[in-house]
């Protein structure tokens, strides 16, 4: 890891940004004062797809932050964005936003091929960047981005890696480093959705512009596009890379001339020797996405976007605070579920085994991470340019993988900059 | 000409949605967009799910104001307008009153009085402190919570259909449990519209009548299956928000109007009236056709206000 300057005054007031070490933000009582003031910082979202729009809901329930700018190249969009948040401005350029002064912090989500050309020139411009993840759909564009946000000394540059500022995947992240799961056997994920990735427009160049992710020249594929968050999870609670993956795909679903396969399997293996396996479809919605991971004592599944659940072998030891927690019933199984905040929950006078009821999204903490850095920091973010690089060169490799039906080795060389 | 053929569920319901057009791929996509945003605003207007943002101001706006995105500002704005011009009789924050007389597990009791007024000191969009400025929302009463559900299914739908015209859809019938719906042009062998047969609430294997539809919603609302008896009266679900009681309005009510989220509110509040009340909010929206059953004389009496003109501007 490089070595970052983190200021005391960050050190004492924004503890959600340290990665790993998984200081969940004090308490999750959060005080919510709006004067929308002028010391909101200034953000503009290039981007107004699902995700920008997404984020810009968002972005107005997270404090200290304004929505000032939005930026689309398509009309329908802006008409969009001036409902959503009626005080930005509108731009069909980008460039407008980035010769803004006012402008502090931009967020990038175009379609991935688009970011690094909006991410350079944003940094380049002096902004903090919040760039959507994967951060790039070639290992150049992304080793590009990276060295542009290594190189910005004293800018932010945070990724929408959002579960590494999730609290409640910190608080299982330390569980499982515990060694929670005794000794880790393998692990397994998917994202499973029923819907054709098609999008639709009355023009048809937008059409084309729309349909990215099915452009085999520029899309990641189902690894990169809907896999992401859920592998960037992997790599960090099982603390290494993957040297390898072995990838596979078909089109089963959705055979309407497409090249990209709407159902995908990919197996990762770690220089500890544990495989992963992924499988991703658009044919079935069977049983949503998650992750599991297996291990000699007990099982750890996370779902519905950070929940997680541990299932324990009968021979492991009785934990101590195990009869107090909530279980949950998945068929035969009984899950334990593993709540962040707990005891300061009990004493909130809210019951421990109740979902948190001032928990956000995924997204929120993210987002609020990217703020509070902007007013105490700058430190580098849990998912900075690094963890973005590492993430965008396995999905890439994979995805190639997968095209070519194929096993690939995963140059170490990818995840650094010289 | 293609048609396809989606559903989803999603709020309690099953969404479906039917679209006509010359590329299947491109009107799957259109449908694929249009409910992701239903799904999507379920999240967000979920009276459930705690992470919802509908929950964040229920569990916040009697501590503070609270901040919204300015969509659900502008919907809870619209919420307020409409309890306004029905005088009342819509309201989102009922909860605590459907609570105290037993709707919301149970089949209904009747409140001692106390109970009942205690309801209604936590009930009334009156007492929702809406901020156009700072765009927050805060609560004058502690307990008080809003429910979109009489108004979000509609909201959805709306949006959704707003979506569909953007991705060029000219033919499609989006409803939500049969009893919202939008309709955007007209069905490829139909040129007058989208034929809606509305049911007999007393035998719904008949139809008390039939309309259609042509870029335009529709909203079909009646008291469901919860009531109960006393001093030989039944008392059905539906809460006169003003008074606290149970109400005797209409048995059945059907509203169209260009608007699926007013269609959706007013079905909803001419539940909670007698007749001459439903005439006065029925002409407060240009373009709103509306038809009541009261069973009130024991026979089904069906008032029609313009309801079968078929052209909503005359």
């Amino acid at each position: 890891m490089t070595k970052h300057t983190v200021s005391r005054r960050a050190f004492l007031m924004g503890s959600a940004a340290l990665s790993g070490a998984g200081l969940i933000r004090a308490a999750n009582i959060k005080t919510r004062s709006w004067p929308g003031n002028r010391n909101d910082v200034q953000c503009g979202i290039i981007g107004y797809g699902p995700q920008g729009r997404e984020i810009t809901a968002t972005l107005t329930r997270v404090p200290g932050a304004q929505v000032a700018a939005i930026c689309d190249t398509y009309g329908p969009m802006l008409r969009r964005a001036q409902r959503d948040a009626p005080e930005a401005t509108r731009h069909e350029d980008y460039r407008e936003i980035l010769d803004n002064p006012d402008i502090q912090a931009v967020i990038v989500a175009t379609p991935t091929h688009l970011h690094r050309e909006i991410a350079l020139n944003a940094l380049q411009a002096g902004k903090h960047v919040y760039c959507e993840a994967p951060i790039a759909s070639s290992i150049e564009d992304a080793k590009a981005i990276a060295r542009a946000a290594r190189d910005a000394t004293g800018q932010i540059f945070q990724v929408g890696q959002t579960y590494r500022s999730n609290p409640q995947h910190r608080s299982v992240f330390q569980f499982m480093r515990s060694g929670a799961i005794g000794k880790p056997a393998m692990a397994r994920g998917q994202w499973h959705a029923k819907e054709s990735w098609r999008r639709a427009s009355p023009n048809a160049d937008r059409v084309r512009e729309l349909n990215w992710r099915l452009d085999p020249a520029v899309t990641t594929g189902l690894i990169g596009e809907a896999a992401l968050l859920q592998m960037d999870v992997a790599y960090w609670v099982l603390g290494e890379l993957p040297t390898s993956v072995h990838g596979f795909g078909q089109i089963m679903a959705w055979d309407d001339g497409r090249e990209v396969p709407d159902t995908i399997q990919a197996i990762f293996e770690f220089p500890s020797g544990l495989h992963m396996i992924f499988d991703a479809t658009l044919a079935s919605s069977f049983d949503d996405a998650y992750e599991a991971y297996y291990g000699s004592d007990s099982t750890i599944v996370f779902r519905d976007r950070g929940k997680a659940w541990m299932f324990k072998e009968v021979d492991s030891l009785m934990l101590g605070w195990e009869v107090y927690a909530r279980t949950d019933r998945f068929y035969k199984e009984t899950g334990i579920a593993l709540l962040a905040n707990a005891t300061q929950l009990d004493a909130q006078n809210v019951d421990p085994t109740e979902d948190d009821p001032n928990i956000e999204t995924p997204l929120w903490y993210a987002l609020q991470e990217f703020m509070d850095n902007h007013a105490f920091g700058p430190y580098p973010p849990a998912a900075d340019w690094e963890r973005g690089l590492e993430a965008a060169a396995i999905a890439i490799t994979a995805n190639q993988a997968i095209m070519e039906r194929t096993q690939m080795d995963i140059d170490p060389a990818s995840y650094t900059l010289d | 000409m293609q048609t396809v053929q989606m559903a989803l569920n999603a709020m309690a319901t099953r969404f479906e949605l039917l679209l006509h057009g010359d590329d299947a791929i491109l009107l799957r996509g259109a449908g694929e967009e249009a409910l992701a945003e239903i799904k999507r605003l379920e999240q967000q207007l979920s009276f459930y799910d705690p992470t919802s943002e509908i929950s964040q101001v229920n569990a916040n706006a009697s501590k503070e104001p609270v901040r919204v995105t300015p969509r659900l500002y502008s919907l809870l704005r619209m919420a307020a307008d409409i309890h306004y011009e029905t005088h009342g009789a819509f309201d989102v924050t009922v909860g605590p009153l459907m609570r105290c007389w037993g709707f919301v597990r149970g089949r209904g009791t009747w409140p001692d009085d106390r109970t009942r007024k205690e309801a209604l000191t936590k009930t009334g969009m009156d007492k929702v402190v809406l901020d156009d400025a700072d765009r927050t929302v805060a609560f004058r009463q502690p307990g008080m919570a809003l429910d979109l559900g009489a108004i979000g299914k509609g909201y959805s739908i709306e949006e959704a259909g707003m979506f569909l015209r953007e991705c060029g859809i000219t033919s499609a019938l989006l409803h939500g449990g049969t009893s919202t719906m939008t309709a955007i042009g007209t069905p490829p062998q139909n040129k007058d519209g989208w034929p809606i047969g509305i049911s007999d609430p007393r035998d719904h294997s008949r139809m008390l009548t039939t309309t259609s539809i042509r870029d335009e919603a529709l909203s079909v609302s009646a008291p469901k299956g919860k009531a109960f008896q006393k001093n030989g009266k039944i008392w059905g679900h539906v809460i006169d928000p003003r008074k606290g009681y149970p109400v005797q309005g209409a048995a059945l009510s059907a509203v169209a109007h260009p608007s699926a989220t007013i269609c959706d509110a007013i079905s909803t509040a001419l539940l909670a009236m007698r007749r001459a009340e439903s005439k006065q909010v029925q002409q407060k929206f240009h373009g709103m056709r509306t038809l009541c059953a009261y069973h009130d004389t024991g026979a089904t009496d069906l008032v029609s206000l313009d309801f079968y003109s078929t052209d909503p501007t005359n």
